[in-house]
């Protein structure tokens, strides 16, 4: 019986069980909530079932159908698919439960909670799908099942700003998907493969190469919304019902940028990468910046926690520059780790943004003036999980940015430091003003009732992001298995 | 090989001078026309590079129901064109957005393109001698039709989730409407449709059982069929109401679940995702195909039709009602 568990591919499992989970919530709309919740339910003890799968066997890369390689499609279970799907089970688990008390399931809403429940099962699928994925062409496929997912779910909102925001992300992604397609095109012409470890192999520095290099990094910089092609995403994240901002927020921005980690570390490390490299930098820094003015100047909550996420984008991006030979471990975990605690933090963010409105009947920041009561709970939440946008200790935005400086200092490229610690402080300060608001001695008429499914769960959420660092070390120690990075991970000061 | 020649290069003329009129048109009509007549010259393009289940389903597909979408689309749009709302003035870099993209960026990776492909005139033979090899393994005995529902089936079943997806997102929109009134049927249409409708569900039989062997298979077939289903809508036939609930969604969605319950046994019981039994490859191709033949006809249907049936969900549910037509 034991031996059934553990030699079971879980990780196939967590690709298979959402999808048909989103089939069922389709079939039969008036049970879709619990269709939902079972699933969130079983899919983070389906994660720990694979990782613990993962520790006890060697195989890390298989294929569908056990077709060899050139033909068929590759299916990883590496540290950083693991640690990817870990993160999105325990924060889909969260924003699930949450969707609970947003979506009410007797109401006006009812056609929203409907539509919504197959919608994210199926983004989440399709997630699951692009983290475990080893092929270029199946990461295009599953690109587009998220992408399309995510235009629906923006939709869901209703009303002409968020159709026409919708409207704009789908043409948005496409652009950078046809991008990216053309370059995995391009790559297939000359080596007849899409499989990432044999292009890897194989690839060498033609002009050809840089060309379709250039394409797919431009597609996915477009998705994952690096300055200045991060135009599209204020407006799509804040238009969104507050479950979906979190979603977006916390995972679908990442899932383009999951595929350019395993593309720049795995596909392309012949390629002269360099200067694009230092571009990526140069973007990533103006993104900090320009991203943590334009949160600062936001009256409304979602904006400002949007034009958050846009400064945190920017510091994914200092991993390319960052990652030299001897600091290419600490600049990869680093990345990692703040794509898991960037998740966790950003969506407890929107989700306590989305109840304040709920609450407030509007998400203007003034609104929050006064805020004792149930409020005051939100407000709580609010600054525990900002602490991981911070960067404050012991929080996991903390260490990775500490991972950073140091991969900054021992490759000497020092200017990245100023910005890296100017980001921060502007961070706090667009999250001091937020709290100001809500110290203020204003006495309120009323304090309206908040379901608890939408008061605790983005509180577990927020405590788990400030308390992340003190755990880090297991997914440290988890996605370092099989990462295409061998140096040692730095985390002292030194030559 | 010179008459090829000549007939190669008429075609990409013609390619690109009607890309150019579509895209220069201002009336959105006649670029929709000309696209549809684009999607059917590229199709012929591709026979002449040699990929005839590109160009069928570039033709049943990119033609055929893009084309019925845009149309039904712009039915649609055409009594709201005048309400067009104020126009924002555009800013500088919003102005120099759009001849930047287009006049600077894709001429100049194309040319880059070009000028790379050139270098490289011997294109790779891709992986035909390995899907010949394993061809005899595959259950089927045409090589994209093994590798599109076996070698690389993973990726088909997710393409199957974009299709029943697309469906799902355009039913969150909004409910059904009519497309037209009852009363515009003319009848030559209906004498038209009575003799079309067979020949059309033979075709699309036949051409599902060509993809054994020869080019064809599920999504083309798929896409005849739905042209059929249109055709039926447009000579007036509707789907009774009672089967517009879970009838409807089961037929749209057996197509993908039939595959995820495969690849979920196939995990069960051989550890790997959609490795089939070899005696049981053939059969489970065909059965693949036949539920997704008719999820792809329902789900391209239902596309152009667009939004969700008249809800039930909005009514709370009369439970006596219910009895009574259980009865009946």
């Amino acid at each position: 019986m034991t031996e059934l568990i553990v030699q079971q591919q879980w990780f196939l499992w967590m690709t298979l069980l959402p999808l048909g989970a989103a089939v069922a919530a389709f079939l039969a709309p008036r049970q879709a909530h619990w269709i939902g919740l079972v699933t969130a339910l079983l899919l983070p003890l389906c994660a720990l079932a694979a990782i613990a799968a993962a520790t006890l066997s060697e195989t890390q890369t298989i294929t569908a159908g056990n077709w060899p390689t050139p033909l068929g499609i590759a299916l990883r279970s590496d540290g950083l698919a693991l640690v990817m799907l870990a993160v999105t089970a325990l924060v889909g688990f969260i924003i699930s439960c949450y969707a609970l008390g947003y979506f009410p399931v007797r109401g006006h809403h009812q056609s929203r909670a409907r539509y919504f429940w197959p919608l994210w099962l199926f983004l989440w699928g399709g997630c699951n799908a692009l983290f475990i994925s080893g092929d270029l062409f199946n990461l295009y496929v599953t690109l587009e099942l998220v992408t399309l997912a995510s235009v629906a779910l923006i939709a869901l909102e209703g009303g002409k700003a968020a159709l026409a925001a919708a409207l704009r992300y789908l043409f948005i992604s496409l652009l950078g998907s046809l991008a990216y397609l053309l370059g995995v095109g391009i790559l297939y012409g000359t080596y007849a493969t899409v499989d990432i470890i044999l292009l890897g192999d194989m690839l060498a520095a033609t002009r050809l190469n840089h060309a379709a290099m250039s394409l797919m990094i431009a597609g996915l910089v477009l998705k994952s919304a690096l300055f200045p092609l991060h135009f599209w995403l204020p407006q799509a994240h804040t238009m969104a019902p507050a479950p979906v901002s979190a979603v977006l927020s916390a995972l679908v921005v990442k899932c383009a940028y999951v595929i350019l980690l395993r593309l720049w570390f795995e596909v392309f490390p012949a390629l002269d990468t360099i200067a694009i490299g230092h571009l990526l930098g140069l973007l990533g820094s103006i993104a900090i910046i320009w991203g943590s003015l334009m949160a600062l100047r936001q009256e409304r909550l979602k904006l400002l926690i949007a034009y958050s996420t846009v400064a945190q984008i920017g510091y994914l991006f200092l991993v390319f520059p960052l990652a030299h030979t001897e600091t290419m471990a600490s600049a990869w975990i680093g990345g990692v780790l703040l794509m898991m605690a960037h998740a966790c933090g950003k969506a407890a963010m929107f989700m306590v943004a989305g109840t304040i409105h709920h609450t407030a009947g509007s998400d203007r920041i003034s609104r929050l003036a006064g805020a004792g009561g149930p409020i005051g709970v939100l407000v709580v939440v609010f600054t525990l999980a900002a602490g991981t946008i911070i960067g404050l200790p012991p929080s996991g935005g903390f260490f990775a940015k500490w991972l950073f400086i140091n991969a900054a200092l021992v490759s000497g490229q020092w200017w990245y430091l100023p910005i890296i610690l100017s980001g921060t402080l502007l961070a706090a300060a667009y999250i001091a003003r937020v709290l100001g608001w809500a110290f203020l001695d204003v006495k309120r008429s009323s304090y309206p009732v908040i379901p608890w499914m939408m008061k605790w769960p983005p509180l577990v959420l927020s405590i788990i992001a400030l308390l992340f660092g003190l755990i880090a070390y297991e997914p440290v120690q988890l996605a370092l298995s099989g990462a295409p990075v061998s140096s040692p991970v730095l985390v002292e000061f030194g030559p | 090989m010179e008459l090829a020649l000549i007939f190669d290069l008429i075609l990409l003329i013609t390619l690109i001078a009607l890309a150019w009129l579509l895209l220069a048109s201002s009336d959105i009509f006649r670029a929709v026309v000309l696209f549809i007549a684009f999607g059917l010259l590229l199709a012929l393009a591709w026979v002449r590079l040699g990929a005839p289940d590109v160009a069928l389903a570039e033709a049943a597909i990119g033609a055929g129901i893009t084309g019925a979408l845009l149309l039904v689309g712009l039915g649609r749009l055409g009594s709201a064109e005048h309400y067009r709302g104020t126009r924002t003035r555009l800013t500088f870099l919003q102005r120099l957005s759009a001849p930047v993209l287009i006049g600077v960026m894709i001429p100049s990776i194309s040319l880059i393109l070009l000028l790379e492909l050139s270098l490289h005139a011997s294109a790779t033979p891709g992986q035909q001698g390995l899907v010949n090899v394993l061809l005899d393994v595959s259950g089927t005995n045409h090589g994209v039709t093994a590798v599109l529902m076996n070698f690389r089936a993973w990726d088909t079943l997710l393409e199957k989730g974009v299709l029943l997806l697309a469906l799902i997102s355009i039913w969150s929109l909004d409910q059904a409407r009519p497309l037209f009134r009852q009363n515009d049927i003319s009848p030559q249409l209906t004498g038209l449709a009575r003799l079309l409708l067979p020949i059309m569900i033979i075709v699309a039989g036949f051409v599902l059982w060509q993809g054994d062997h020869a080019p064809g298979g599920a999504f083309q077939s798929g896409a005849i069929l739905s042209a059929g289903i249109l055709l039926a809508i447009l000579v007036g036939y509707t789907l009774p109401t009672r089967r517009q609930g879970l009838s409807l969604r089961l037929l749209l969605a057996v197509g993908f679940s039939v595959f995820l319950l495969v690849a979920a046994a196939t995990l069960l019981s051989s550890d790997y995702l959609l490795k089939y039994p070899d005696s049981l490859a053939g059969s489970l191709i065909l059965l693949l195909e036949l539920v997704a033949t008719a999820s792809i006809a329902a789900l391209l249907a239902a596309a152009v039709v667009g939004g969700h049936p008249p809800d039930d969900l909005s009514k709370p549910v009369d439970r006596s009602s219910a009895v009574n037509g259980g009865q009946t």
